[in-house]
């Protein structure tokens, strides 16, 4: 369809637009006091319209958004410099009213569910003159230039000031200072578009439209990258569908590894009902002698996953402890362990140990990471050897969840995921003791851990605005996890996105995926028409053409190209069966 | 010839189903496990103080028997509240998902129950010949495949041989475009989906169809009507059709009724922004509101269908006299 007013994702003379598909959660919000989740499908969106005084660059460190530079007049005091020609999209200039009237509008709305977390630490905020503000904090605040001003949307004052109701504020048009204006949105769980800001501060955007596509299937989506309708695709491929993706003329793969870490989780809470023997550190431990995380990354992830014995995700870099021990797999080892600890094996094969304790434990997975499945199996299987009976089960998310906070499981694999920053402290944070309570008020913490030395770690980290001091911290810190057996780290899996780069280029360098909660920008203010234009004439037409000759079975898993064989040869086998048949129609009786 | 009163005490004992069914999803969804801020609570590093102000917010920390009487008061007065995920008011959502649910289904109905009807008139005509057995078997055959893996399949060939496009409703344009080519475009988005649809949907119509008409075949009219001379086709539609349409037309009320639920497997395939969907979504989030008040619209569409079928059926068949 090569109508002159519809633009499909392709460049076409001068009027460039750039269409990115996103397959994890869809846009619900147009209005950030409303957001929730930080990794929820207006994030992207968002930060699109609006700018923040920092954000990140490639690597999650923090430079300059709406704010030049900054200075710490105190541990507690911090200046900003902000910049002098930023507008908002209705033209009236930006001033340090605007981020006044911001944070003090968060400080009084303790509803506003994901705004309120970013200004938790302050106390308040003033404009020194027209262009720069102090922000005055509770207390030293670690987090406060790599994580909290990440995600601090600044709204225009004139905008926002006179609404009556923030909660239903359906905020249709929304007006802010960012690198694009948005056009429209088609509705929920479909897509958004936006013009480029060509005022933008830090200069325009390389391109004049951009569409945020919502697709609700990988699947849907690797066809749709490969046909051309969108240019750049993400933010998780399963690996199943690299091979379909490195096939597929014109498409670049890129693999990043991705701020997340799967977990093994003991339940040690003294006051749930998961197992009582797990609350015994020596059967965690040994049990940890009993998961070997390097095979399960294969298992499960095929090798797209880094495995990692760590509770803080590889790819926040040298946050990570290099010399934090891991438990080796040694299931003579964790044998031996557990006879130690007073478990012996019954007559039935299973461990009994004092009290009369049977180790039958279940190995809960939840409903939306269906895939970790095959990892509980593959830990049920070890542990059977060992005379542990396991038994691997896929509970609800919503089940699960429940059950989590309510402390009503023994073991489980489960994520921990960057919010919206590869600041350390989110992934430290739910191993304080003060986070191990029952319903109805439950913190963060499903191991249970209590240890006063950690929780005393973790006050002065959040504290100590020097990077090395707290690295040292940080670092001390995951060494006690592991004496505590709390978790058993098991791997951190790459990011899989796709590109046409035969379309477009300047993907930016770093540690993080192009395309990810928190930093979607950087890619967006860098990505350009090719310049020497390879495909000036791309249509559907040469898009067909050039699938059509690339690998076969493509978008296909052999699995279901059998099954449509068999379908095939099914239905041919039933006329062939009737074409035998000669008998004559009734015709009524 | 309507009788008032019959028609009043029918729709009276409708709106004692609709509060009834309300009633009933009321306490279903809270007694699903898990509650709607739990998940957001992980996600997001909102502090525990949020969490707790978020159920206040929306009165999750009231008695149950207080919330009950709240969304009962708020629906009576055309209040359906809003969703706890997206703020936005849940008729705001529930209206535009409806609206491409219906447009969608109901092409895909009529075709279905069209070709339905004729296929397996055909097939009862023909009985045990080639024709029926094929059409049978294959109606069959495709009726019983996953409708997910019949998307993802038909996506693929249409999308790498045909050129068309991956999913959704529109092509996203920049300009204004005529009505003409947002209808051709439309046209296109809905052919996989529609088709999708059509096969999964033919074959319980052919059945049914085909098993009433092989009954109506069996009545002592028929062999009157033949003894009598009259011709093949006349037989077959005056006599055949009229007298085997009747159990039809209680399946397709019920079917189309529940339609308006969505078609969760396809729109996810094709990622069409519909009832399906939306219910899912709101599930997985625990969104009540939003579940409540789509639940609602699909009983008053179930419900709405079988008044209609209740009233046209007279006219279908004389016999059935209203009191």
């Amino acid at each position: 369809m090569t109508s002159t007013t519809m633009q499909i994702g392709s460049v076409r003379g001068q009027n460039t637009t750039f269409t990115v598909g996103w397959a994890a959660a869809t846009m619900d919000t147009l209005n950030p006091t409303a957001m929730t989740l930080a990794d929820g499908g207006a994030y992207n969106v968002i930060h699109a319209i609006y700018d923040t005084l920092v954000r990140s660059d490639e690597n999650g460190s923090p430079i300059p958004g709406l704010s030049v530079s900054w200075t710490y007049k105190d541990p507690t005091t911090v200046d900003f410099q902000l910049v002098h020609n930023a507008t908002w999209h209705d033209g009236t200039p930006f001033t340090s009213d605007d981020v006044v009237f911001t944070i003090n509008l968060f400080l009084a709305h303790k509803e506003f569910p994901l705004m309120r977390t970013y200004v938790q630490t302050m106390k308040s905020v003033q404009a020194l003159d027209k262009y720069s503000i102090e922000i005055v904090t509770t207390k030293p605040d670690a987090t406060l230039m790599d994580f909290r001003l990440f995600g601090l949307i600044i709204l225009p004052k004139h905008i926002w000031e006179p609404i009556a109701n923030y909660t239903t504020y359906t905020n249709d048009n929304p007006i802010g200072t960012g690198p694009f204006k948005f056009v429209k949105w088609g509705g929920p769980n479909t897509f958004v578009q936006f013009d480029a800001n060509t005022n933008y501060f830090n200069g325009s955007p390389k391109f004049d439209h951009l569409v945020l596509r919502y697709f609700t299937s990988y699947n849907a989506m690797a066809l749709a990258i490969q046909s051309g309708e969108i240019d750049y695709a993400g933010p998780l491929f399963t690996p199943a569908l690299v091979p379909t993706l490195t096939s597929a003329s014109g498409v670049q793969v890129i693999t990043r590894p991705d701020p997340r870490y799967y977990y093994f989780d003991f339940n040690a809470y003294p006051g749930g009902s998961g197992n009582p023997a797990l609350r015994d550190k020596n059967v965690r431990i040994a049990l940890s002698h009993a998961i070997d995380n390097v095979a399960l990354s294969q298992v499960v992830w095929a090798g797209f996953a880094l495995p990692q014995n760590t509770t803080i995700p590889l790819a926040l870099g040298d946050w990570v402890n290099p010399n934090t021990p891991s438990y080796a797999f040694d299931l003579k080892l964790a044998a031996q362990m557990l006879d130690a600890a007073g478990y012996k094996v019954g007559s039935d094969g299973v461990r009994v140990g004092p009290n009369g304790v049977r180790l039958a434990l279940k190995i809960e997975v939840p409903s939306n990471y269906a895939e970790e499945y095959r990892a509980a199996q593959t830990i049920a299987n070890w542990w059977k050897q060992i005379g542990v009976d396991a038994t691997p089960m896929i509970t609800e998310i919503g089940a699960f969840a429940d059950n989590s906070v309510n402390w009503k499981f023994d073991t489980y694999i489960w994520v921990w995921s960057a919010g919206a920053t590869l600041d350390p402290d989110w992934f430290v944070s739910m191993f304080q003791s003060t986070e191990a309570q029952p319903a109805p008020n439950p913190g963060l913490s499903d191991s249970g851990m209590s240890n006063s030395t950690y929780d005393a770690l973790y006050q002065l980290q959040i504290s100590q605005t020097d990077p090395n001091q707290r690295r040292q911290t940080i670092w001390k810190m995951q060494d006690i996890i592991h004496q505590e057996a709390a978790y058993v780290g098991l791997y951190d899996p790459l990011a899989v996105q796709a590109f046409r780069s035969d379309r477009f280029m300047g993907i930016p360098a770093g540690k993080l995926p192009p395309l990810n909660q928190f930093a979607t920008n950087n890619l967006l203010l860098k990505i350009g028409p090719l310049s020497a234009p390879v495909a000036t004439s791309q249509t559907m037409a040469t898009s067909m053409t050039e699938s059509t000759t690339a690998a076969p079975a493509m978008g296909m898993s052999t699995e279901t190209l059998t099954a449509l064989v068999v379908a095939v040869v099914l239905i041919i086998a039933v006329v062939a069966f009737a074409a035998k048949r000669r008998k004559s129609p009734p015709k009524g009786r | 010839m309507v009788n008032v009163t019959y028609v009043a005490k029918k729709i009276l004992g409708l709106l004692v189903t609709i509060f009834l069914v309300l009633s009933f999803n009321f306490y279903l969804f809270r007694i699903l496990p898990g509650n709607p801020f739990t998940l957001l609570y992980r996600g997001a590093s909102l502090p525990p103080e949020a969490k707790r102000d978020l159920n206040a917010q929306f009165g999750l920390d009231q008695p149950l028997w207080v919330q009950y009487l709240i969304y009962m008061r708020n629906t009576a007065s055309g209040n359906f509240g809003i969703s706890y995920q997206t703020h936005a008011s849940v008729l705001g959502l529930v209206v535009p998902s409806l609206i491409n649910t219906v447009v969608l289904l109901s092409v895909a109905s009529a075709i279905s129950i069209g070709g339905g009807i004729l296929i397996g008139m055909i097939a009862a005509w023909r009985r045990g010949s080639r024709i029926d057995v094929t059409f049978s078997a294959a109606t069959l055959v495709m009726y019983s495949m996953p409708t997910f893996w019949l998307g993802l399949v038909l996506l693929f060939v249409g999308v790498i041989y045909l050129g068309l496009p991956v999913g959704e409703m529109w092509t996203i344009s920049f300009g204004t475009v005529d009505m003409l080519t947002q209808f051709a475009d439309l046209m296109r988005h809905m052919i996989l989906p529609l088709l999708t649809l059509v096969l999964g949907l033919v074959g319980q119509y052919v059945l049914v169809m085909k098993g009433a008409l092989l009954d109506v075949f069996t009545e002592d009219y028929m062999i009157t009507a033949r003894a009598k001379g009259i011709s093949n086709r006349k037989l077959l539609w005056d006599h055949g059709f009229r007298n085997a349409i009747l159990p039809m037309m209680t399946l397709v009320a019920l079917n189309l009724g529940l339609s308006i639920g969505g078609a969760i497997q396809t729109e996810t395939v094709f990622s069409w922004p519909g009832m399906g969907l939306l219910i899912y979504r709101s599930i997985l989030a625990r969104d009540y509101p939003v579940l409540q008040g789509a639940f609602l619209m699909v009983t008053i569409a179930v419900i709405f269908a079988n008044f209609i079928a209740d009233m046209l059926y007279p006219f279908l068949d004389p016999r059935v006299a209203s009191k």
